[in-house]
C-alpha cells in the first residue's frame, strides 16, 4: 500500500502540481512563500520517488515472502531508485561543473579588459548590459559603457541594488538545483515550467529589494531602458514576457500575510506527507 | 590575502597592457615584458614569468616557443576581447532553455514586448 501510495505522490509532485502551480499567477504576488512552496515541491517529488522504492524494497525484506516474482518486484524497485538518485547526482555534478567553468573563464577574460569602478566592472563597450556573476569566489557585478549611457543616477543605482540583491540572497544556489532537476528529467515531469517560474520568482525578489531602496519607479524605467537598448539583438522569438510579468508586478507589493502564510504552510504539508509514508511503515516495523 | 589577489589581478593587467601595446600583435618574451615593466615598478623576473604563465593557463595569451625561450602573444586587442566578451555575454543570456552562468538584469525582448513594457511602465508612473 505504502509504495503505491508514494508513487501516486511522486507523480503528482513531479507533473500536474507544478504545472497547475505554473498557472497561478496570484502566487507572484508573494515571492519568498512561493518559492519556499516550489522548493518544497520539487523536494517532495524527490522524496516521495525514492521513498516508494525504497518502500517496496524494505516490505518485501520484512514480509519475509519468498518467491521469484518477489525477489524481481524488489530488485526492480531498487534498481529504479537507484537510477534516479544516481540521476540526480549525476545531474547536479554536471551543471555546477559547467556553472562554475564558465563563470570562471568570464571572470578571467573580465578582469583583464573590464575597468574597475569601485565595486563594479564596467565593460568599454556600447551594447547594453547589467549582470552578475555569482559564485562562493569573488562575485562581481558588471555594468557595460552603453548601459551607463542609457540609465540616470537613480536608475542605474537600481540596477546595481538588484545584482547585489541576487548576490547577497544566493539566488544562483536555488536556480541550480532546479536546473540540475530539469537535466535530470527532462519529460515527463514539469520540471521546465518549474526552472521558468522560479527564474522569475527570483528575479521579482531581487526587483522588490531594488524598488524598496530606489523607488519602482527608477527600477521599472530602468528595465524598460536596458530592454530597448537590446531589443535589435534579441533573437526573434525571445521569450521577453518574463519583464513584462515584472513589471506589472511592480505595480503591487503590498504585503499579503494571509496568503503568504497559506503558502508556507502548504509547502509543510506538501513535505510532510511523503516524509510520513517513508517513516511511519519503517516505525512501525521496528515497534514489537 | 586579499591584498596578494588583487596585487596579482594588477600584475596580470600591466603584463596584458604591455602584449596590447606590441605592434601588430607581436609577441614578447618573458625578459621584454620585464624589461619594460621593470621600468615603472620593482619587480622580479620569476614573478612576471609565473604571471605570464598563469595568463597561458587561462588562455589569455598564447605561448609559442621560440628557441630556448617562449614568445608570448595576446589572444586579441583589447577591443577584440571586449567584443568576445561581450558576445559570450549575450549567447549565455539568450539561453533560455536552461539556467545562465550569468544573472542578466533584463532577459532578451522583441520590439512588441518594449511596446508592452512602455504601456505597462506608464500604468506604473500613472499608480
Amino acid at each position: 500500500m505504502t509504495p503505491l501510495v508514494l508513487a501516486v505522490l511522486a507523480v503528482l509532485f513531479a507533473g500536474p502540481v507544478p504545472a497547475a502551480l505554473a498557472r497561478l499567477p496570484v502566487v507572484r504576488r508573494t515571492p519568498v512563500a512561493a518559492l519556499v512552496l516550489w522548493q518544497s515541491v520539487a523536494a517532495a517529488a524527490v522524496l516521495a520517488a525514492l521513498g516508494a522504492g525504497l518502500a517496496l524494497v524494505t516490505h518485501h525484506a520484512w514480509t519475509g515472502t519468498s518467491g521469484l516474482t518477489t525477489w524481481l518486484v524488489a530488485g526492480t524497485s531498487l534498481g529504479v531508485t537507484l537510477l534516479v538518485a544516481a540521476r540526480l547526482l549525476w545531474s547536479a555534478h554536471r551543471v555546477g561543473t559547467s556553472l562554475r567553468a564558465i563563470r570562471r573563464r568570464h571572470s578571467a577574460q573580465l578582469d583583464l579588459v573590464a575597468r574597475a569602478g569601485g565595486r563594479v566592472h564596467i565593460i568599454e563597450h556600447e551594447v547594453p548590459v547589467a549582470y552578475c556573476i555569482p559564485g562562493f569566489g569573488r562575485q562581481r557585478i558588471v555594468v557595460s559603457e552603453g548601459a551607463r549611457g542609457r540609465l540616470s543616477p537613480d536608475e542605474l543605482d537600481a540596477v546595481l541594488e538588484h545584482e547585489r540583491a541576487h548576490l547577497r540572497a544566493r539566488h544562483d544556489l536555488v536556480l541550480e538545483a532546479f536546473s540540475a532537476l530539469r537535466e535530470a528529467f527532462p519529460r515527463w515531469v514539469s520540471s521546465d515550467a518549474a526552472l521558468r517560474e522560479v527564474r522569475l520568482l527570483v528575479e521579482v525578489l531581487a526587483d522588490r529589494v531594488a524598488a524598496r531602496t530606489s523607488g519602482r519607479q527608477a527600477l521599472g524605467r530602468a528595465l524598460v531602458q536596458l530592454a530597448e537598448g537590446r531589443a535589435p539583438e534579441a533573437a526573434l522569438g525571445a521569450g521577453g514576457n518574463g519583464l513584462l510579468t515584472r513589471v506589472e508586478l511592480l505595480a503591487d507589493t503590498r504585503p499579503r500575510p494571509l496568503q503568504a502564510a497559506a503558502l508556507c504552510l502548504l509547502a509543510l504539508g506538501v513535505l510532510v506527507l511523503p516524509t510520513a509514508f517513508v517513516v511511519v511503515p519503517w516505525l512501525t516495523a521496528l515497534l514489537p | 590575502m586579499g591584498k596578494a589577489r588583487t596585487n596579482i589581478g594588477d600584475l596580470e593587467r600591466s603584463v596584458m597592457e604591455v602584449l596590447w601595446a606590441t605592434p601588430d600583435g607581436g609577441s614578447r618574451t618573458v625578459r621584454e615584458v620585464h624589461a619594460e615593466l621593470a621600468g615603472e615598478r620593482d619587480i622580479a623576473y620569476t614573478t612576471v614569468m609565473t604571471v605570464m604563465d598563469r595568463l597561458a593557463r587561462k588562455e589569455m595569451v598564447h605561448q609559442e616557443r621560440d628557441g630556448r625561450a617562449y614568445r608570448y602573444r595576446a589572444r586579441g586587442s583589447r577591443g577584440e576581447m571586449t567584443a568576445e566578451l561581450m558576445r559570450d555575454t549575450l549567447e549565455e543570456f539568450s539561453s533560455h532553455d536552461r539556467q545562465t552562468a550569468l544573472a542578466a538584469f533584463v532577459e532578451d525582448a522583441s520590439a512588441e514586448d518594449v511596446e508592452a513594457l512602455r504601456a505597462a511602465l506608464a500604468r506604473l508612473d500613472g499608480a
